[in-house]
């Protein structure tokens, strides 16, 4: 068997048919958004790849986008790996440990420079030297900019890598940054916030670098626009209860059973830029909205920061006087009834006044007038 | 969550413990299949090796332990065929480097190819069974759904959006299709494997002290119903284990990158702990590590100031001396098939076995809470949230709270302290912390230090068998393990995955 | 005696009603829009656009707002001294800053005559330079919000920076807090405009009517005529107050 061995014809071994195959690339043309006709382009692309290896670096991360990488269902994880990439490099699930670990990532780095995917799941801390998160003794800053540096393009996995994510939440005690900032200047970078990212967008975004051989179009924040080219709320199957008016209000009520609108429950679809709504999660079962349960905005900017509370419609400000945390309508409220207060006082002072001490210009305009002694006229 | 109610006083409606219970069970079902065939396996399967399988004796094989469907020669000779495919491609992957060929792998070319065949069936079966997590949680990772005082999935037979006899029958075809795969694949290798590997019934011990917080309730949040009880074990003793004492666990900084300002010698427990980070150790980049000095970012949790071991091996311990029946019962069958006693748990094996234990455990019982689910929907109890404590203003001035559960790696827990409606302090210790944790200010070393202890490595460059027994913790993916020998110098570095 | 004169223009009241009107459609509508306390019967859904008909109002009064605006920043420039940009900052010229002390001595209880303007007093006009940063913000974060819904369009591109640099949260905690902002100065507004039309009985709460304040015959001319042009608003007062009848208070 020769490496040349075409990837339809390895997948037929397998008992797929060249049917299922043209299946799958519509599906995938779907998802991208392109229209029917690239359905071929995208079948010939994945045929003819010499198979382009990826390393996929972990820094501050919890596996999460690991986890949805292996939920993979279009193509699947199984065939990502051995049919479609070379997967060279990944921690959680590679075979080898440690030092020949290491040696995997060096030699693709070695052998394919300007010509493999690095994929970066996780934070990269800046602070102290970067001590706060090291491989085989380097820091993550070391390891991203010459593994990122050197390939043929870069996709920052989840909102850790996109933006610094979880660890560099207030007060980032570690620095932690995102790819965009560890690596300033980094060219084909596509970031894929999320807390995961979906697979189902990476699985896309994969495929349309295979077929076009260049990365999908991206907003200015660098995510892909088929994927993260509206708000949530906008394509929500909630939206007419939303427009109707017709909200739940607590968690339980007839409203939540009912599948009502979550917009009183701190839903953050009208704030988040996401297909959420449209390719749904884990191979399409569902989605959080889908499950009663608010969107947080994990694929929003700095969602740990600015999202929360979750289940609350907007931020809370820290202001001296009014607890700990006050709403906008507390301060705003606060504001007016300070003013009417103050101007009502002012108003029954100068009633007084007005009773005890009658300005003569009321009823002897002239009197008063001489009492103000014009001096420039 | 369980931390914040605990301090609240909050009792969350019953089909919210059995939501928890299901969303929990399925992962334990899911992450522990995924850490046998994906993170575990291939230090016991080698894969080359599979190359020289007969797929005819590899069926023979297969279905002599198990009546899985998919066991014909056709069948593997299909997945040898990938296999080669890929082998031949010349680009080896995430396989490349592996320790092929190792004079430690002991299985025959056919149990190899089963074995990868069905590393490759398990990944696709893993992305299926979690859907249960989607289902309730929306999605998978990270599902959300889980509300201080329940939970934020609504229940009503008569509503689409809600869990209703549709979403009761999906979850159950997804729990039946996780049972199956569990007896008919995973249980059957397990025990195929294991049997190629009795020695290691008598490697990476440990420290023979065992801790479990417990987790299932079957009433309320009443630890006494746990399913999976609570308990501690010293000394690998199976009488009746030790009730736990939550103010008997302490954590120590001696050997961490932290500071305590009573000192680092002290150590204090999580409700009002510490987390000041105090970086001693060399600048990147380095190779080497002192470990007289501070050496880990992790903590070391004690418990009556002895170090514990936590996770699968942990919980099937306590539960076998607690008398848990049907525990008892697979562990007693895994252990005549394998022909050992019970002193064989307390291995880098044992570790092994408890988890498959533990899987097949509850994948019998996920459909049970299914049943009592449906069952409550029946007779009209459709609450899922207790929203007594949801507005601040009901909160007492001050609240300490305690939450544990079972993560599938091992016992969690986490400790608020809630001050004027903000967190005043929260500590967590999750269990690789425990596991993995450095040496205390007694200088006790943690379980995978002293698992590793007597572990014999027969090439240094190669050390699969250190990686046989740090990977039979599962650790947490983001930790790392330095090994040192006599000398001080560093044997290798294993990244641990 | 006093003198009808002509202060304020027909496009300056004209505007003053349209914004006083979008004020109270907006801070309604925005409210509802952040909180919507209004509990919609479960009923089929035609006909109940509830929330998207408040929502399509909002934006509709809001460009009527943006439109008043427009004209109003518009005469001031082409419009009458009173109408004036430069009534936005009285700091700057010397007279501005003597009846600014003088309106602030009068509501400090300091001084017992109103300041004696025949517009409105310094420290109202640098009120409205707030207010004109107000509404310059509110608008901003406003078309930034709806710009946001579809982010393709002249609007998103003139705004969508403000994202890179503040949360989308943040922008729209501005906008709702500034709305109090705005009901506080409305408040204030109502009340310095009742107590100085009661103290100097100039006829101001029927000016915004009528567009004419009642003006001693011998008083001075305003803080807000600049130095270089003072004949023309003289020129122009005369020649409004001749074209009507004098009337006495």
């Amino acid at each position: 068997m020769d490496s040349s061995l075409q990837l339809e014809k390895r997948l037929a071994r397998r008992g797929i048919t060249r049917r299922e195959f043209m299946k799958f690339c519509a599906a995938m043309a779907a998802t991208l958004a392109l229209p029917a006709r690239y359905t071929p382009r995208i079948a010939a692309a994945l045929n003819e790849a010499a198979r382009t290896p990826l390393v996929w670096l972990e820094f501050q991360d919890c596996a999460g986008n690991t986890e949805s990488f292996l939920r993979a269902s279009n193509p699947t994880v199984v065939e990502i790996v051995l049919e479609i990439l070379s997967v060279n490099y990944h921690e959680t699930i590679m075979a080898p440990a440690g030092r020949m670990a290491e040696k995997s990532l060096l030699d693709t780095v070695e052998q394919y420079p300007g010509q493999y995917i690095a994929v970066v799941e996780g934070s990269i801390p800046t602070k102290d030297g970067g001590v706060y998160c090291t491989i085989g003794g380097r820091t993550a800053l070391d390891i991203v900019r010459e593994v990122c540096g050197k390939a043929l393009a870069t996709i920052a996995v989840g909102a850790c890598a996109w933006d610094g994510g979880w660890p560099a939440a207030s007060p980032n005690p570690t620095g932690a940054v995102g790819v965009q900032k560890a690596v300033p200047g980094l060219k084909n970078l596509i970031n894929m916030p999320g807390c995961p990212m979906n697979v189902a967008n990476l699985t896309a975004v994969i495929v349309h670098f295979l077929t076009f051989n260049e990365l999908p179009a991206t907003d200015v924040m660098g995510r892909p626009l088929f994927a993260y080219g509206h708000i949530i709320h906008n394509y929500c199957p909630r939206r007419g209860h939303f427009d109707a008016g017709r909200y739940v209000e607590e968690w339980g009520d007839e409203g939540h059973r009912k599948g009502w609108c979550l917009y009183k429950m701190g839903c953050k679809g009208p704030q988040t830029y996401s297909n959420c709504p449209t390719v749904l999660w884990n191979d399409g079962t569902n989605w959080p909205i889908g499950a009663s349960h608010g969107c947080v905005g994990c694929m929003a900017p700095a969602f740990w920061d600015t999202m929360t509370p979750f289940y609350e419609r907007l931020p809370k400000a820290q202001v001296e006087g009014f607890g700990v945390e006050a709403s906008a309508d507390t301060i705003g409220l606060a504001v007016v009834g300070g003013v009417t207060a103050a101007f009502a006082a002012h108003g029954v002072v100068s009633a007084v006044r007005a009773r005890r001490q009658p300005l003569a210009s009321h009823e002897e305009a002239t009197l008063t007038a001489t009492t103000e002694k014009p001096d420039n006229q | 969550m369980r931390a914040v109610e605990n301090a609240l006083g909050i009792q969350i409606p019953d089909n919210a413990r059995l939501i928890r219970n299901i969303i929990e069970a399925a992962q334990y079902v899911q992450d522990h299949v995924i850490h046998f065939y994906h993170l575990h396996a291939l230090d016991w399967v080698d894969i080359v090796s599979a190359l020289d399988a007969d797929p005819a004796d590899t069926a023979a094989l297969a279905q002599s332990i198990s009546d899985w469907p998919k066991s014909s020669a056709d069948y593997f000779q299909t997945v040898k065929d990938r296999l080669s495919a890929f082998v031949a491609s010349g680009q080896l992957g995430l396989f490349a480097n592996g320790y092929w060929g190792h004079p430690a792998y002991a299985l025959p070319p056919e149990a190899n190819l089963m074995a990868v065949a069905h590393y490759l069936e398990a990944l696709d079966w893993q992305k299926e069974i979690i859907k249960i997590h989607a289902l309730l949680g929306g999605k998978n990772p990270h599902l959300q759904t889980y509300l201080v005082g329940g939970m934020a999935v609504p229940v009503n037979p008569n509503e689409q959006s809600a869990i209703n006899a549709h979403t009761i029958a999906r979850l159950k075809s997804w729990a039946r299709m996780g049972l199956d795969f569990v007896a008919k694949v995973y249980i059957p290798d397990l025990l195929a494997v294991a049997s190629f590997y009795k020695d290691w019934a008598g490697l990476g011990g440990g420290v023979g002290n065992y801790l479990a917080y417990g987790d299932f309730p079957q009433v309320g949040d009443d630890p006494n119903t746990f399913f999976l009880p609570r308990g501690v074990i010293f000394n690998k003793e199976l009488s009746p284990p030790k009730p736990l004492d939550e103010q008997a666990i302490k954590e120590y900084v001696a050997h961490s990158w932290y500071a305590y300002t009573e000192g680092d010698q002290v150590a204090k427990h999580p409700s009002e702990g510490e987390t000041q980070p105090n970086y001693t150790g060399p600048q990147p980049p380095y190779d080497f590590l002192n470990t007289d000095g501070k050496y880990s970012w992790l903590k070391s949790p004690r418990y009556q100031d002895a170090p514990m071991e936590v996770g699968p091996l942990a919980r099937m311990l306590v539960a076998y001396a607690s008398g848990h029946a049907r525990v008892q019962e697979v562990v007693n069958m895994v252990l005549d098939t394998l022909g050992v006693g019970p002193e064989a748990l307390f291995s880098t094996l044992g570790r092994v076995a408890a988890r498959g234990v533990e899987t097949l455990v509850l994948a019998e019982q996920l459909e049970n809470w299914i049943d009592e689910l449906a069952a409550n929907m029946g007779r009209g109890d459709w609450a899922v949230f207790n929203g007594d404590m949801w507005e601040k203003k009901n909160w007492p001035d001050e609240a300490y709270g305690w939450g544990s559960t079972e993560a599938p790696r091992g016992a969690l827990g986490h400790w608020v302290h809630i001050k004027n409606g903000m967190i005043a302090n929260y500590q967590a210790i999750v269990p690789s912390t425990w596991n993995a944790s450095p040496r205390d200010a007694n200088g006790q070393r943690g379980p995978y230090e002293a698992a590793l202890i007597d572990t014999p490595v027969a090439d240094p460059e190669q050390p699969i068998e250190i990686l046989r027994t740090v990977h039979s913790f599962d650790p947490c993916m983001a930790c790392a393990v330095h090994v040192v020998d006599g000398r001080g110098r560093e044997v290798t570095r294993i990244k641990i995955v | 005696m006093r003198r009808r004169v002509y202060v304020w223009e027909v496009p300056v009241r004209l505007t003053h009603w349209v914004n006083v009107i979008c004020i109270v459609i907006l801070s309604l509508t925005g409210y509802f829009i952040a909180n919507p306390y209004l509990r919609i019967s479960p009923r089929e859904a035609y006909g109940q656009y509830f929330m998207g008909g408040v929502r399509w109002l909002h934006f509709v009064t809001a460009f009527v707002f943006i439109a008043s605006l427009l004209l109003r920043t518009y005469w001031a420039f082409a419009g009458n001294e009173w109408a004036s940009w430069r009534g936005l900052f009285p700091f700057l010229s010397k007279e501005g800053r003597r009846s600014m002390k003088e309106a602030l001595r009068y509501y400090a209880f300091l001084r017992r005559e109103p300041p004696e303007v025949t517009g409105h007093n310094a420290l109202a006009g640098m009120t409205y330079m707030f207010i004109v940063t107000f509404y310059f913000l509110i608008i901003f974060t406003g078309l930034a919000l709806y710009g946001w819904l579809h982010p393709v369009g002249v609007i998103p591109a003139l705004t969508g920076w403000i994202f890179q640099i503040i949360g989308v949260q943040t922008v729209r905690w501005i906008h709702h807090f500034l709305m109090y902002l705005l009901i506080a100065f409305a408040i204030h507004h109502v009340y310095s405009a009742w107590l100085v039309d009661m103290e100097e009985g100039n006829g101001l709460m029927s000016s915004i009517f009528s567009g004419f304040k009642f003006i001693r015959e011998n008083a001075k001319p305003d803080w807000i005529v600049s130095k270089k042009e003072p004949s023309i608003s003289i020129a122009e007062d005369e020649s409004v107050s001749s074209a009507s009848e004098p009337q006495t208070a």
